[in-house]
């Protein structure tokens, strides 16, 4: 009896500090979130009182109006920018799928060694080619033939759209070279009698890879898929440096509130003439970037809680662990 | 590449040809032979094909931008008037200028950069690792909220991102939030406690009460390490600590010699993945891109991301060799 009671009393004081320290962490992890909150719904003119810390005195949605004018427009750019995820997402999936079929499931020459040049090619960090790449796509030739088609001058892929949908083609974008690594994971950790069945069935080689291999990928794929798409919506690097003029809400959203000093009264003066505000501070500024990130992440939450089960699922199923 | 290309098509209906007689040859053993053979070789030429893309990627721009970003870091570079470049040796030079004459953008001298960069690199690391270590076994116990409690701790993913970072930051005017927060979880507080009532030496217990300031910021950068290793947990298997249990060890004891070793080469893959997202915030990047295409300083701008790309690699061997100690000899093919 008593040691029952006391086992009880015991477990409850173990689930109250365990409870209390998830929710601890929880709130650290959402502070940054939670704290935009009361700025974003302010008004401009309660922005700034020291007394406002949790509950804005006077509510209004303001900052996300000044936000879309500002950032979002029409919406195109969010679009476009959407859609170029997606194909760029499409195109890592297959380019890696391919390359971590043929290393996960085949020995052939080199193969250790390609290997290795993968994981090499995982802890580099882009930026340190950036130089010679940035001056490959600025005279953009390939043994002479890109030459030869373009009136004997090499091409200059800068800022122009081609060169993110060549680097993915070729196995190197946004950290494409962890995609190539799950896959190859995922594909050596497959039971080998599936291909063998294929085989005696009749199945090439190829057909085995979209028959067989891929359709039991999904995991791996959905693992793959989520991470490409995420960090391409929110590459600014890549976008960046080879196609600056692009519609990309990344890289947008960056210029627009950039940090300096100029640009932040350029912003307040548009916001002050837009809405007629008497007087704007900088709170305003912040407020205004604010809800803009929030709008921006607003997609990418609303797919991640509709998602959360299955993405949760294969990520501990997608062969991440070595 | 045709080449590869016609001598596969070749041996693809090779292959066919054979598969289609079968049936109808007699399987003496030396056709079983020759047939397991072109098979195989088939097979490896059809992983190649497949391996293409990735080839000619890592030959076009990986292997040639580092091998012409070393060269251009030992010239010295003008643009021509046709857009071409010209370069002339002139040995180490633009390392010279580097670090004795040229600051960064923000006035710091490089040698200094690089040392406060690795500096923080190697204090953050095992900092992220233990961090989300730490957070992946609290959601891998089962209670009441966990899905919920799940889909927080892999939000960092999301706001973790280098944008939203900067957009959520506060670039003007005070935080109140961030100031009646502190107000009550400062570093002091915890500093107190761990110096009144534990034996750690002061930096220690200093660095520690920074790392609990910073938690906000590490637990951002923590997404995808939690989630590697909740897989990680979540793939060894139950009955290893059904037979710890038997054996009578206890939780810590059961920790440190099943979960631990486990866990090993996901330790490393976390630890290598963390080690390269801290080296891709850092601010050497934008120097490079200042270096040469703002100042027209493309050897020096070379210069420095020659400097920074063996500065990753001698640290992650050094990492990596450390590790290897730690784990005595837990197979690390990651």
């Amino acid at each position: 009896m008593l040691d029952a009671a006391q086992r009880r009393i015991k477990g409850a004081i173990f689930k109250f500090f365990f409870l209390t320290l998830v929710i601890g962490l929880c709130f650290a992890i959402l502070y940054p979130l939670l704290k935009i909150l009361p700025v974003v719904t302010s008004d401009f003119s309660d922005l700034g009182n020291p007394d406002v810390i949790w509950i804005p005195v006077k509510t209004s949605l303001m900052s996300f109006r000044a936000a879309i004018s500002l950032g979002f427009g029409n919406g195109r750019t969010m679009l476009l920018t959407a859609v170029y995820c997606a194909a760029i997402t499409f195109i890592q999936i297959m380019i890696s799928a391919f390359a971590g079929y043929s290393l996960g499931r085949v020995k052939f020459l080199f193969s250790s060694v390609v290997m290795v040049l993968v994981i090499v090619t995982i802890v580099t960090p882009p930026q340190a080619l950036l130089i010679s790449q940035y001056l490959r796509f600025k005279q953009f030739d390939v043994l002479g033939i890109v030459s030869l088609l373009n009136n004997g001058k090499p091409m200059d892929l800068i800022n122009k759209p081609y060169v993110l949908y060549v680097l993915a083609l070729t196995g190197f974008g946004v950290k494409q070279s962890i995609f190539v690594f799950i896959f190859r994971q995922f594909f050596s950790s497959l039971p080998m009698e599936l291909e063998e069945a294929a085989l005696i069935d009749g199945c090439g080689f190829y057909k085995t890879f979209f028959k067989i291999a891929l359709p039991n990928a999904v995991p791996a794929i959905t693992t793959v898929a989520s991470l490409a798409f995420v960090w391409n919506y929110g590459d600014t690097y890549y976008t960046g440096y080879f196609h600056p003029d692009g519609p990309y809400i990344a890289n947008t959203l960056t210029r627009i509130f950039a940090d300096n000093q100029d640009n932040i009264s350029k912003v307040l003066n548009v916001i002050q003439r837009r809405y007629m505000v008497p007087s704007v501070s900088n709170f305003v500024f912040d407020a205004t970037k604010h809800a803009a990130a929030l709008i921006y992440l607003s997609p990418l939450l609303a797919m991640y809680f509709a998602a959360q089960k299955k993405l949760v699922e294969s990520f501990e199923r997608s062969g991440i662990v070595g | 590449m045709n080449k590869r290309k016609i001598s596969d098509k070749i041996n693809k209906s090779d292959t066919s040809n054979q598969t289609q007689k079968k049936p109808e040859t007699q399987k003496t053993n030396k056709t079983k032979k020759r047939l397991n053979i072109t098979f195989r070789t088939s097979r490896k030429i059809n992983a190649v094909v497949f391996l293409l893309p990735w080839l000619i990627g890592f030959l076009l721009f990986f292997a040639v931008p580092i091998y012409s970003s070393v060269v251009y870091s030992f010239s010295k570079t003008e643009v021509g008037e046709q857009g071409g470049m010209s370069l002339e040796f002139n040995g180490f030079d633009n390392y010279k200028a580097l670090f004795q004459t040229e600051v960064s953008s923000t006035g710091i001298q490089f040698a200094r950069m690089f040392l406060e960069e690795n500096a923080r690199i190697f204090l953050n690391t095992p900092v992220i690792m233990t961090f989300s270590l730490f957070c992946a076994i609290l959601v891998n116990v089962k209670f009441k909220g966990r899905g919920l409690a799940r889909v927080v701790f892999f939000l960092p993913i999301i706001i973790g991102l280098n944008v939203v970072q900067k957009l959520i930051a506060v670039s003007t005017g005070s935080d109140f939030v961030d100031s009646s927060v502190g107000a009550f979880f400062s570093d002091g507080f915890i500093m107190r406690l761990l110096l009144n009532n534990t034996f750690l030496p002061i930096s220690v217990a200093a660095f520690i009460a920074q790392a609990t300031e910073e938690v906000f910021s590490l637990a951002s950068k923590c997404g995808v390490q939690t989630l590697i290793f909740l897989a990680g947990l979540q793939s060894i298997s139950g009955a290893l600590y059904e037979v710890a249990k038997i054996e009578g060890a206890n939780a810590y004891e059961t920790f440190w010699k099943i979960t631990i070793p486990m866990l090993s080469n996901v330790i490393v893959f976390v630890v290598v993945y963390s080690f390269v997202d801290l080296f891709l915030s850092s601010p050497v990047s934008e120097e490079i891109y200042m270096f040469a295409f703002r100042r027209g300083q493309i050897g020096t701008g070379a210069a420095l991301s020659t400097v920074y790309m063996l500065n990753v690699l001698a640290d992650l061997l050094i990492l990596l060799f450390a590790l290897t100690k730690l784990t005595k000899g837990g197979n690390t093919d990651a």
